[in-house]
């Protein structure tokens, strides 16, 4: 059984309006007006026990509000949410035993109380037994590098301190689902690097279900296997990470160094100029509309050709333009079981948008 | 309930230990208590060096009735604060999230997570007011009279914490409900006083709409052995049923909550 069930989830916040100025302010409390707007639109899906999901979309696509509705939070406009098959709003206490969430910066600690005394707080909310707090206290202090922070203060720490201590708080009840809502946001590489592992070993060890946002693509890269792609609030991709490069990753940039200065030439079919200087042309096509060796047979049959590279379109690079709304206007909804190819090998996308 | 009481415990033992951290703050604190309740008993004592009988009342009386007053309204300082500032300080900030991802009621985490201090001066102020006063008024404090005064001062202290529950619910609309707790709360002002010496209309609103009346004149009346029927005795109900009316608005406005942005 999935332990996450989202179906045809929804949420419309309903933003005042105001005109400027005090007579607007006057007018928005006699007659307030409403302008609807539709954070998240219609989204489906399951995530099964142990799985490592990265929930990926630009800020405002409705991440935070999907987690928010997630978590119990927020009641959803529509559509319905089972977490380890209960609703998260109306069973609030006894869904709440079971998950962990950070949220980005806010941290759940006591700012003026030592770590260990916050920590044992938490612990004594979520009624974890005292020596199972003690064993996972040594254990956390170890791979999160608490040791010596145990008795200072939330509030003089680093802001990598201060998210090391947070997850240490977050998994102190040993969740069966962890939400982690942008966890890596403005720490040095070596903290992330601390983070990610501590994730991972989480993950591996207790089977924890861990549901990641962030803009990070190391933490995706390093972390997740599958991932969900949000934008405007629809669900546009829901699959492996290592099926986003071939589904969307359909530029490749060539590079050529001439002999002598470029002057003109003509461009080959699908193919775009990204940069050029005196004896350098970076191209950029299509590869569903032309192959790496047109591109070059055409171009050298122009122009004398010193040497050339092909590059991989990184995964940086795809997700820009995803966010971009590249897929929108392809219309492309993407799923895991969609990839159906069409005739001319070009992976179909005039998928069910709107459906 | 058990383990609310003794989560509750901790949360007041924390709360105490950063009180003492910052000791200038509680000293301050505790000053300006003083200060503000000793203007309050300024006032009176002022009108009443020209009057010596206030619509029948002595000064004695008056103050029975004041400490009264203080002593209900300690207790929502005391356990209940947070009433005040929850959309301030915990929907606008994003920190009430955390409240509602804990597996405590989020009511209770809001009111564990404050205990303001200066109660405890309303709470000293108006217990001397109450001891002095009947003490000059020959009030014999014998079981009947002590249990009387505790459940008044308990359901007084209700009344406050429900109409301060049912006003901040609107900060999970237009979040900082500080205004319209104030309106409300402000009232009480006129509860300082006897309620006879107003028109029936302000009586009406004492007793009935905002009834802070159930805790100072109902039960001082009760304790000076006047009578006004049975409204001494109702202080308890009024206090649960406001109680009552104030969570399910609180459920109701939690079904409403929108969080932040991010």
């Amino acid at each position: 059984m999935p332990v996450i069930q989202a179906e045809n989830l929804s949420k419309v916040f309903h933003i005042p309006q105001k005109d400027p100025g005090v007579a607007g302010a006057v007018k928005a409390l006699f007659r307030p007006r409403f302008q609807p707007k539709v954070a998240v639109d219609d989204v489906s899906f399951q995530v099964a026990e142990g799985e490592v999901v990265g929930y990926i979309g630009v800020n405002g696509a409705g991440k935070s509000t999907t987690i928010k509705m997630l978590t119990g939070i927020l009641v959803p406009s529509g559509g319905q949410v089972r977490i380890l098959g209960r609703d998260p709003h109306r069973e609030r206490v006894a869904n709440a035993r079971d998950i962990g969430v950070v949220f980005g910066q806010r941290t759940q600690l006591w700012w003026d109380l030592a770590l260990t005394e916050s920590l044992g707080m938490v612990a004594r909310i979520y009624d974890v037994p005292p020596t199972r707090y003690r064993q996972l206290l040594d254990q956390f202090a170890e791979i999160l590098e608490l040791k010596d922070l145990l008795h200072v203060p939330i509030r003089t720490m680093s802001l990598g301190q201060k998210m090391r201590a947070e997850l240490a708080a977050t998994l102190i009840h040993e969740p069966k689902i962890v939400y982690l809502d942008e966890p890596t946001i403005g720490l040095d590489l070596i903290v992330k690097e601390r983070i990610r592992e501590f994730i991972q070993q989480q993950n591996r060890e207790q089977g924890t279900t861990v549901i990641l946002t962030t803009h990070d693509l190391g933490d995706i890269e390093t972390l997740c296997r599958r991932v969900l792609i949000i934008d405007a609030g629809k669900l546009i991709y829901d699959g492996p990470l290592s099926l986003i490069k071939e589904r969307f990753g359909k530029f490749r940039e060539i590079t050529f160094d001439t002999a002598s200065p470029v002057t003109t030439f003509t461009l080959p079919t699908g193919a775009e100029v990204v940069a050029a200087e005196e004896r350098k042309l970076v191209l950029r096509f299509d590869r569903t509309r032309a192959t790496a060796s047109q591109v070059a047979a055409s171009l050298m049959n122009q122009l004398e050709v010193v040497d050339f590279s092909l590059a991989e379109p990184d995964l940086a690079n795809i997700i820009k333009h995803i966010y971009q709304g590249a897929l929108r206007e392809d219309g492309g909804r993407r799923t895991e079981d969609g990839g159906r190819k069409a005739e001319d090998g070009r992976p179909e996308l005039q998928a069910s948008l709107g459906r | 309930m058990p383990r609310y009481v003794s989560l509750y415990s901790l949360f007041l033992r924390q709360r105490l230990k950063i009180l003492m951290e910052y000791r200038v703050n509680f000293f301050i604190g505790a000053v300006s208590t003083l200060i503000e309740q000793t203007a309050g008993l300024l006032t009176v004592w002022v009108v009443m060096q020209r009057i010596p009988l206030l619509n029948g009342w002595t000064y004695e009386e008056l103050l029975l009735v004041y400490g009264l007053l203080a002593l209900s309204k300690s207790l929502t300082y005391l356990f209940a604060d947070n009433l005040w500032t929850v959309g301030r300080e915990y929907i606008r900030t994003g920190g009430f999230d955390r409240f509602l991802v804990r597996p405590v009621d989020p009511l209770f985490h809001l009111l564990a997570d404050r205990f303001d201090h200066q109660g405890l001066g309303h709470l000293i102020i108006g217990g001397i007011l109450v001891s002095t006063a009947s003490a000059r008024l020959g009030i014999t404090w014998d079981l009947p009279h002590l249990l009387y005064l505790v459940v008044a001062v308990l359901s007084g202290g209700l009344i406050f914490i429900g109409l301060n529950l049912i006003t901040c619910v609107s900060a999970f609309w237009i979040m900082d409900s500080v205004p319209v707790t104030r309106v409300v709360f402000d009232m009480n002002e006129f509860a300082k006083y006897p309620l006879s010496m107003y028109n029936r209309g302000v009586q009406f609103v004492l007793t009935w709409l905002v009834p802070y009346g159930f805790a100072s004149f109902y039960p001082a009346n009760y304790l000076l052995g006047r009578d006004v029927g049975v409204l001494v005795w109702l202080g308890p109900a009024v206090a649960v049923t406001l109680l009552l009316i104030g969570y399910r608005l609180w459920l109701f406005g939690l079904r409403h909550y929108a969080s932040t942005g991010s």
